[in-house]
C-alpha cells in the first residue's frame, strides 16, 4: 500500500525546483479563488487537467473521478439553495462556478502531489522558511502512516480470527469493540517509536555537529518558464478581480 | 590500547534502572579491525544490553547503572550522546521498518550525511559506494516501501555505511528475513570485513557463528565462554546450558566421543569416514499417511486488487492430524495461502473445503472456530489487561457461559505452560507472549491450527517449548500447519513439507523426501539442517542427529 501520489517519471514538470512548484501551487490556488466567472475558472482548470494526464497522473484523475464529480454536484446544489442570491438561476450559476473551482483545486493539488517526492516537499518548504524539525516531522509521517495502517489491518484480522465482528451492534458497542484493534496498534506504534528515536540519533540525528545539505540542481529553464508562465497568469486574474471582471455580480 | 584496535570491553557490568539483577556483569571482550565476532546466549542473556552500551543507547535511552569501560578505538564513550558516536560506531538491529525514514533511497542513504555534517560535494560518492557495499546499486530513485525485508535491511546498512564507521554492532539482523534475504545479510557482513571494519554480531543461529572469527557466549549476564567458534561449540553441553541451540556437527561428534569437532560438513564426513563411522542404516520410518481428509485446496488462484497474481493453480488435501510445514521464500504466498486456510481472504478461482464444505458458504466467525490462526506477531493480537482476559476474549465472543469461559481459559494456558495469570501481557517475553496468543486461539477450540513464524524471534529453549507444545496439539488429534524458514523446525517436527515459490505449489510429500535432493533444496532458496547435509556426504538423508546417531554402528569398524 502506498500513501503517496507521487509518479516517479521524468517529465519537464518533475524536474521543476520544489520551490518553484511551490510558488506555482500557490499562485494557482489564488488564481482559482479570485474569480467565479465558469469560463475563467474552466480556463484554468483544464489546462492544469491536461497537464495532470500529461505528468502521468492520468490514472490519479480516473481514481479520483467520482470525488471530483461528487465534490461538483454537491457544492452545486448547496450553493444554488444557501447561497441567498436573489434568482435560482443566479444561485444554480454560482453553484456551479464553486464546483468547478474546488474541482480546479483538487486537479491542482493532484499535479503537485503526482509531481512532487515528499522530501522535495519538505525541502521546498524549508527553503521557504519553515523549521527543519516540521519539515522531516512531515516526510517521516508520510513514510510511516502506510506502516501503520498495514499493522492496523493485520490487527484487524486478527482479532476477526478471535471471533471480533465489528459490525454488530450499536454505535456505542461497535466503538467499544474497536479497543482490542486500538491497544495493539498504539502499542505497536509506541515500541517502534522508541526504537526509531534511536535509529535517528545512531545515523547523526542530533550529532552536535552543522547540518549539510545534499547538493540539488538549482533552478533551470524551466523554472523559469514555469514561473513566467504562472506569474502572467495570476496577474490576468489579479486585474480581472481588481477591475471586478471575474465576478458574477454582487448580490445584496 | 593501540589506535588500531577496534572494539575494546572491560569489566563492563549493567543494571537496568528497577532491575532485580545486572543484564551484564563483569563483560570484556575485543573486536579487532577486520575480524567478526559473535555474540550468543539465550533471551535475557545480556546480548542485546551489550550492543546497546557500545553505542550509548544505555544509559542515553534507557537509564541504567554501568560500570567499567568502553573504548572505540581507544577511545573511551563514556558521556557521548548516541548522535555523537554516529559515524564512530553503526548499530542495526531487528525492526527495519523502524531504521528507515525517507520515501526515496538515495534520500535514506544522505540523511546521515547531512546530520553528520559530511561536505555536499562528497555526498554523491558516499552515496555510490555505501549502496555497492549492500550490493543495491541501481536502487537510487527507489522507494523504500517498496524493497524487499531483506533488502530493507541492507539498506539500512547502507544508511550506517555511508558514515564510514570503523565499528558495526548488529542486533539480531537477520531475524524476519527469509534464508535468503539472510544470506544476503551475511555476504554484506563477509564484504565489510575484508573492508576491515570491526564487527559485532548477536545471533540466535549457531550456523551464523561459523563463519565468525570469535565467539562470545553470555548466560545471565556473563561470559561463559569466549574463544574461536569452533572451540565454543565444541562443548555441547555448555552451549546448551547457556540456551543456544549446539551445532549438528558438535552433537554427532560429542555423542561418538570424538574430540575437535569441525564446523565445516565436509571436513566432518572425512574425519567420520576416516574413523569407521559410516551409518549404516539408510532409511528412516516412511511417514504414515492421513486417510481423513479435513482441508481440501482446489485449484487456488488469488489475485490482489492491484492485479498481482499472489497463487495459481494451487490444490492439496491436508488430513485430519498432520503436521505440515509450509515454506517458501518470502513473498512466494505463504501467508496468502494460509488466509484462505481460515477463510480471511476469499479465492479470486477455485475453492478451499473444510469437512467437504466450501468455507465461503459460511461466515469467518464461524469458520475461526474451527481453523485457529496465530498471527506471526504477537503483538498484533494482544492487548487486553491481564493473561486470562487475553484468553477469554475469544470463547467470549462465542457467546459461551462464563464457566464455560473460564474452563476453556484453564486448559488453554495449561496447555502453554503459562502460569502468570493476572500478568499484564505486554510485561511478557517475547517467547511467553507468542505461547498467550497461541493460547488465546486455543481456548476457541479449532480442530485446525495454522501458524505463521511461530518461533521467529525466540531463543532455542522458547523455540523448543512452541514446537513441543504443537506436537502435543497433533498427538491430541488436532491438525497443525505452520509456515516457517527454519530448516531443523521441520525435519524434526513436521511430516510434510508444502512449498511455495512464485505463488506455485512446487513440491507437496514428505519432509524426507524434499531434503533428499539437494537440487531442489537449492532451487528452493532453502539449506538442509547441517546434520541432514553430513548425513548426505555420507550416504542417507538423516531428520535429526538422534535418527543418525541411531544408524551409526556400535562398534566403529577397522
Amino acid at each position: 500500500m502506498t500513501l503517496t501520489l507521487y509518479v516517479p517519471a521524468a517529465t519537464p514538470l518533475h524536474r521543476l525546483h520544489p520551490v518553484t512548484k511551490l510558488l506555482a501551487l500557490l499562485g494557482l490556488v489564488v488564481a482559482a479563488f479570485v474569480v467565479d466567472r465558469p469560463e475563467l475558472l474552466l480556463g484554468l482548470g483544464l489546462p492544469l487537467a491536461v497537464l495532470l494526464v500529461l505528468a502521468g497522473g492520468g490514472p490519479h484523475l480516473r481514481r479520483f473521478a467520482p470525488a471530483l464529480v461528487l465534490i461538483f454536484a454537491v457544492t452545486a446544489v448547496v450553493w444554488t439553495f444557501f447561497y441567498g442570491a436573489p434568482t435560482r438561476a443566479q444561485g444554480l450559476q454560482y453553484g456551479i462556478s464553486m464546483g468547478i473551482r474546488l474541482a480546479t483545486f483538487l486537479v491542482t493539488g493532484l499535479l503537485f502531489l503526482t509531481t512532487t517526492r515528499m522530501e522535495e516537499v519538505a525541502y521546498g518548504l524549508r527553503r521557504l522558511g519553515m523549521p527543519y524539525l516540521v519539515g522531516f516531522t512531515l516526510t517521516l509521517s508520510f513514510r510511516l502512516v502506510p506502516v501503520f495502517f498495514e499493522s492496523a489491518a493485520t490487527i484487524v484480522q486478527a482479532q476477526r480470527c478471535r471471533g471480533l465482528d465489528l459490525r454488530k451492534g450499536s454505535w456505542l458497542t461497535r466503538l467499544r469493540r474497536f479497543v482490542p484493534v486500538i491497544v495493539p496498534v498504539f502499542i505497536g506504534a509506541l515500541r517502534r517509536a522508541d526504537r526509531m528515536a534511536m535509529a535517528l540519533e545512531l545515523r547523526g540525528f542530533n550529532s552536535g555537529r552543522a547540518r549539510t545539505r545534499f547538493p540539488r540542481p538549482g533552478p533551470g529553464v524551466g523554472d523559469l518558464v514555469a514561473v513566467a508562465v504562472v506569474a502572467a497568469t495570476v496577474l490576468v486574474y489579479l486585474s480581472l478581480w481588481q477591475r471586478g471582471r471575474g465576478s458574477l455580480g454582487r448580490f445584496s | 590500547m593501540t589506535s588500531t584496535s577496534g572494539v575494546t570491553v572491560r569489566g563492563l557490568t549493567c543494571t537496568y534502572e528497577g532491575g532485580s539483577r545486572p543484564a551484564l556483569a563483569g563483560v570484556d571482550c575485543d573486536v579487532p579491525p577486520g575480524s567478526l565476532t559473535v555474540v550468543m546466549g539465550a533471551t535475557g542473556a545480556g546480548k542485546t544490553t551489550l550492543a546497546r552500551c557500545l553505542t550509548n543507547i544505555v544509559p542515553c535511552f534507557l537509564p541504567a547503572d554501568r560500570a567499567g569501560e568502553v573504548l572505540l578505538q581507544g577511545e573511551p564513550i563514556a558521556d557521548r550522546r548516541v548522535g555523537e558516536l554516529a559515524g564512530r560506531i553503526g548499530m542495526v538491529f531487528q525492526d527495519f521498518e523502524a531504521q528507515l525514514f525517507s520515501s526515496d533511497v538515495t534520500q535514506e542513504i544522505v540523511f546521515g550525511l547531512e546530520h553528520t555534517g559530511v561536505a555536499p560535494e562528497e555526498m554523491a560518492s558516499r552515496v555510490r559506494d555505501a549502496l555497492s557495499a549492500v550490493g543495491l546499486p541501481g536502487f537510487e530513485g527507489r522507494d523504500p516501501g517498496t524493497l524487499s525485508g531483506g533488502e530493507k535491511q541492507r539498506l539500512s546498512i547502507a544508511g550506517l555505511l555511508a558514515l564510514q564507521p570503523p565499528i558495526l554492532v548488529l542486533d539480531e539482523p537477520t531475524t524476519d528475513l527469509d534464508p535468503v534475504g539472510r544470506s544476503d545479510v551475511f555476504a554484506v557482513l563477509a564484504g565489510l570485513r575484508r573492508e576491515r571494519l570491526a564487527i559485532l554480531l548477536i545471533e540466535h543461529d549457531v550456523g551464523a557463528a561459523v563463519a565468525a572469527d570469535h565467539m562470545l557466549l553470555l548466560n545471565e549476564g556473563r561470559v561463559v565462554a569466549s574463544g574461536r567458534p569452533r572451540e565454543v561449540l565444541a562443548d555441547v553441553s555448555r552451549c546448551a546450558e547457556a540456551g543456544v541451540r549446539p551445532h549438528d556437527v558438535c552433537r554427532v561428534f560429542a555423542a561418538l566421543g570424538l574430540r575437535d569437532p569441525p564446523l565445516d560438513i565436509g571436513e566432518a564426513a572425512v574425519r567420520l569416514r576416516r574413523a569407521g563411522l559410516v551409518p549404516t542404516a539408510s532409511c528412516g520410518a516412511p511417514a504414515t499417511p492421513h486417510e481423513d481428509a479435513i482441508l481440501r485446496v482446489e485449484h487456488l488462484g488469488h489475485r490482489f486488487a492491484d492485479g498481482r497474481e499472489a497463487l495459481a493453480d494451487v490444490s492439496f488435501t491436508i488430513g485430519r492430524g498432520e503436521l505440515v510445514a509450509l515454506i517458501g521464500r518470502n513473498g512466494s504466498g505463504k501467508t496468502t495461502l494460509a488466509r484462505h486456510l481460515n477463510g480471511l481472504l476469499r479465492p479470486t478461482t477455485g475453492r478451499v473445503l473444510l469437512d467437504g464444505k466450501d468455507l465461503r458458504t459460511r461466515p469467518l466467525e464461524d469458520v475461526a472456530q474451527r481453523v485457529g490462526y496465530v498471527f506471526q506477531d504477537p503483538d498484533h493480537q494482544l492487548f487486553a489487561a491481564s493473561v486470562t482476559e487475553e484468553v477469554a476474549f475469544g470463547p467470549r465472543n462465542l457467546g459461551l457461559s462464563p464457566d464455560e469461559v473460564e474452563r476453556r481459559v484453564n486448559e488453554s494456558l495449561a496447555a502453554v505452560a503459562l502460569e502468570a495469570r493476572d500478568a499484564d501481557p505486554f510485561l511478557l517475553d517475547k517467547g511467553a507472549r507468542q505461547r498467550l496468543a497461541v493460547a488465546a486461539v486455543l481456548a476457541l477450540h479449532p480442530e485446525v491450527l495454522v501458524l505463521d513464524e511461530p518461533t521467529t524471534g525466540l531463543d532455542w529453549p522458547e523455540q523448543r517449548h512452541m514446537l513441543e507444545l504443537l506436537r502435543r496439539m497433533q498427538r491430541a488429534g488436532r491438525t497443525v500447519i505452520v509456515i516457517t524458514h527454519t530448516p531443523w523446525v521441520i525435519t524434526e517436527y513436521a511430516e510434510r513439507v508444502l512449498l511455495l515459490a512464485g505463488g506455485h505449489l512446487r513440491y507437496d510429500g514428505p519432509v524426507r523426501g524434499f531434503f533428499a535432493d539437494p537440487g531442489r533444496v537449492a532451487e528452493a532458496a532453502f539449506q538442509a539442517p547441517d546434520v541432514t547435509r553430513l548425513g548426505q556426504a555420507l550416504g542417507c538423508t538423516p531428520l535429526s542427529v538422534e535418527e543418525l546417531l541411531s544408524w551409526m554402528p556400535r562398534e566403529p569398524a577397522r
